[in-house]
């Protein structure tokens, strides 16, 4: 039954991410990337990983495709149509075609590896409170790994400081040349 | 592990061994807060310079009393670090004073710049101490975010916003490379830690694609054949002292990692590394050679300075007994590069802001009758780049080639001081231009300014440093690991 459901989601899932390449308006793919992030998701969920779920849909259905949904509201891009002609446009056929190319030929090589058992995967050992334990997530990160936690949080400030340096206006009374 | 022995990990040892990044990140955020702060805000100056200066004196301490593995293994404390952790507070603090009175237009944001500028070194410390893919992820994305910004910081000069989209868009491609590789290697070993790569199956094909990536986003970093494209652009586009700093410091950090992540590559592929070494040599020689601009010309020079010390990566790779010296040799060579490299970058920084707004061979025509002190200076750091006795370029380029023709590479050895002669013909170039060609006359008007007292300092630094690793190198082997 679970397997049943795991291939009807990467379909769907495969079917979702083409729909973002492929759709004709941004707003489009946009809910097509939301689609695919859900199918994952439930795969997450399937495989155990409750925690890696939630906190797809939280983190990338909450917060990322929202803020891509204000960007695009706030640009009005409105229909990109417009753009898939002369240069850019047989840019965009060139590129679908590479990346067709590159889809089949990464397919190719993992089934053809994966069935010859060239890559030595092994399932993956449980771990000693369960799949996916809260306690083994927080002992990782507030234990070994408590130096890029923290070290993160001054990334998060860097970012933050960089942004506003970026994108504040110039202040009154500079000169505002250019070279 | 379970839980009750994680207060294990932060014993006395782990929090010796975080000073100096804790220092930085404390010095940081007052730096930050000097901008709202009246009584600090006019210390900002001495905030940065005290931080610095605390964080070279723990780093010092380091070196005295190493204090190895923290953390479960996955941060190294030891006489390397300590000694790559001087070298990036060199490099930070060169760069600063060179920004001090660089800014014109910019100027109102000088507090967010230092800030950014403050932030960088806590990354390169992570990425020279990591003992970790996850530990160096994080340090490379702590240095390279304010980077991209202090790239762009001239935001009415489009060459600069050109040059900090550039570096944004091939960075966000190589830390992407990144995490794919490292995702491989767990896949395949069950572990992003050294201590337990080590013992790891190292030849399945899964393991080695991952270490390709790795390797690949860590090339970029340090501007290797054929993932150099970006550094001629970015470099000549940023404001010159953020150039300075990603030149000695970023190069500088990504080495110390590649030296500690060394064992992950199999011995076999070390004649790949000597290939690369070499034609990431003769691309740099060879592009400097054509460039017009004095910025474009050092960040050519900067490409083939990667490929020598990819030279000792080799030999460092290749055999137990050379391990030592090919490590002193990389770390007395970066060394002396982070001097001149942050010297040469320097003096372009006070000729734009003082003399010339431009930095083409043409501008430099006749330096040496207006400014004599910033010729001699820029002399001697052309000297020293280009391998010439009696600086501390001549003798790490000694050290260099004698661990690379140590370990078997002869051919690749003689090939790199073939390259290294041809370097000379665009160093001198710059000496020609500077003492024996008269200034042409429509050179445009010229702002005579004296550098100020932070810039001085800077150079004044930087020339100390370049001939003393040259005349009494003892002072800094005796010293390293």
């Amino acid at each position: 039954m679970a397997e049943v459901f795991f291939y009807a989601l990467s379909a769907l899932a495969v079917l979702f991410a083409l729909g973002v390449v492929l759709a004709k308006s941004p707003m489009m793919s946009v809910l097509n990337l939301l689609g695919s992030f859900f199918c994952l998701s439930v795969i997450y969920l399937l495989a155990g990983f409750q925690f890696m779920a939630a906190a797809q849909i939280l983190v990338y259905a909450g917060a990322i495709l929202v803020l891509f949904l204000f960007v695009i509201m706030l640009l009005n891009l409105g229909d990109i149509s417009a753009h898939s002609t002369g240069f850019l446009g047989a840019l965009r056929s060139t590129g679908a075609k590479i990346g067709v190319a590159v889809a089949v030929a990464i397919g190719l090589a993992l089934l053809i590896s994966v069935n010859l058992g060239m890559l030595g995967l092994k399932p993956a050992e449980s771990l000693p409170d369960g799949i996916d334990g809260m306690t083994g997530i927080a002992t990782e990160l507030f234990g070994r790994y408590a130096l890029p936690f923290e070290a993160v949080s001054v990334l998060l400030l860097a970012t933050m400081v960089a942004v506003v340096v970026l994108a504040k206006r110039q202040r009154p009374g500079t000169d505002a040349r250019k070279s | 592990m379970n839980p009750q022995s994680i207060l294990t990990l932060f014993d006395d040892n782990a929090l010796r061994a975080m000073g100096p990044l804790l220092a930085l990140a404390a010095g940081a955020l007052l730096v930050l807060l000097a901008g709202i702060v009246p009584i600090l805000g006019s210390a900002r100056g001495l905030i940065v310079m005290a931080t610095l200066g605390v964080t070279a004196a723990l780093q010092i301490d380091h070196w005295r009393d190493p204090i190895g593995p923290v953390l479960d293994a996955t941060y190294m404390a030891d006489k390397g670090t300590a000694a790559f952790g001087l070298m990036f507070v060199a490099a930070t603090l060169l760069a600063w004073l060179y920004s001090v009175h660089y800014y014109k237009e910019d100027r109102p944001f000088q507090g967010e710049h230092d800030f950014l500028m403050l932030v960088t070194p806590l990354g390169m410390t992570m990425m020279a101490g990591a003992q970790d893919l996850l530990v160096f992820f994080v340090g490379l994305e702590v240095l390279s975010i304010p980077l991209y910004a202090l790239a762009a910081f001239r935001r009415n000069r489009l060459r600069s916003v050109e040059a900090g989209m550039k570096y944004f868009l091939l960075g966000a491609f190589a830390a992407a490379f990144f995490l794919y590789g490292a995702g491989l290697i767990y896949m395949a070993s069950g572990s992003v830690t050294f201590s337990d790569l080590r013992g790891a199956a190292t030849h399945s094909p899964l393991f080695q694609a991952g270490v390709a990536l790795v390797m690949a986003s860590v090339f970029f970093k340090v501007s290797v054949f054929p993932f150099h494209l970006w550094v001629p652009d970015v470099y000549e586009g940023s404001p010159t002292p953020v150039t300075a700093l990603m030149a000695t410091g970023t190069k500088a950090a990504a080495f110390a990692f590649l030296l500690n992540a060394a064992f992950l590559i199999p011995p076999v592929q070390s004649t790949l590394v000597v290939a690369i070494a070499v034609i990431t040599m003769a691309v740099g020689n060879l592009g400097a050679l054509m460039q017009k601009d004095v910025k474009r010309m050092l960040a050519y020079s900067g490409i083939a300075h990667a490929g020598t010390i990819l030279l000792v990566l080799a030999g460092y790779m290749n055999g137990d007994i050379l391990r030592g010296a090919a490590f002193d040799a990389a770390v007395f060579y970066l060394g002396a590069y982070v001097f001149t490299a942050a010297g040469a970058f320097g003096l372009l920084a006070v000729l734009e802001q003082s003399d010339h707004p431009v930095t083409t061979f043409e501008s430099l025509k006749g330096l040496a009758q207006r400014r004599p002190y910033v010729a001699a200076a820029m002399t001697l750091f052309m000297l020293s780049l280009g391998g010439i006795p009696a600086t501390g370029g001549f003798l790490g380029k000694w050290f260099v080639f004698s661990v690379s023709y140590r370990s078997g590479f002869v051919a690749a050895t003689i090939l790199g001081a073939l390259l290294s002669v041809v370097g000379m013909a665009y160093y001198l170039r710059v000496i020609v231009a500077m003492y024996m060609q008269p200034e042409s006359k429509d050179a445009g008007p010229r702002e005579a300014q004296a550098p100020g007292l932070p810039m001085a300092c800077a150079t004044a630094v930087c020339v100390v440093f370049v001939i003393a690793m040259g005349v009494m190198p003892n002072l800094f082997l005796d010293r390293l690991p």
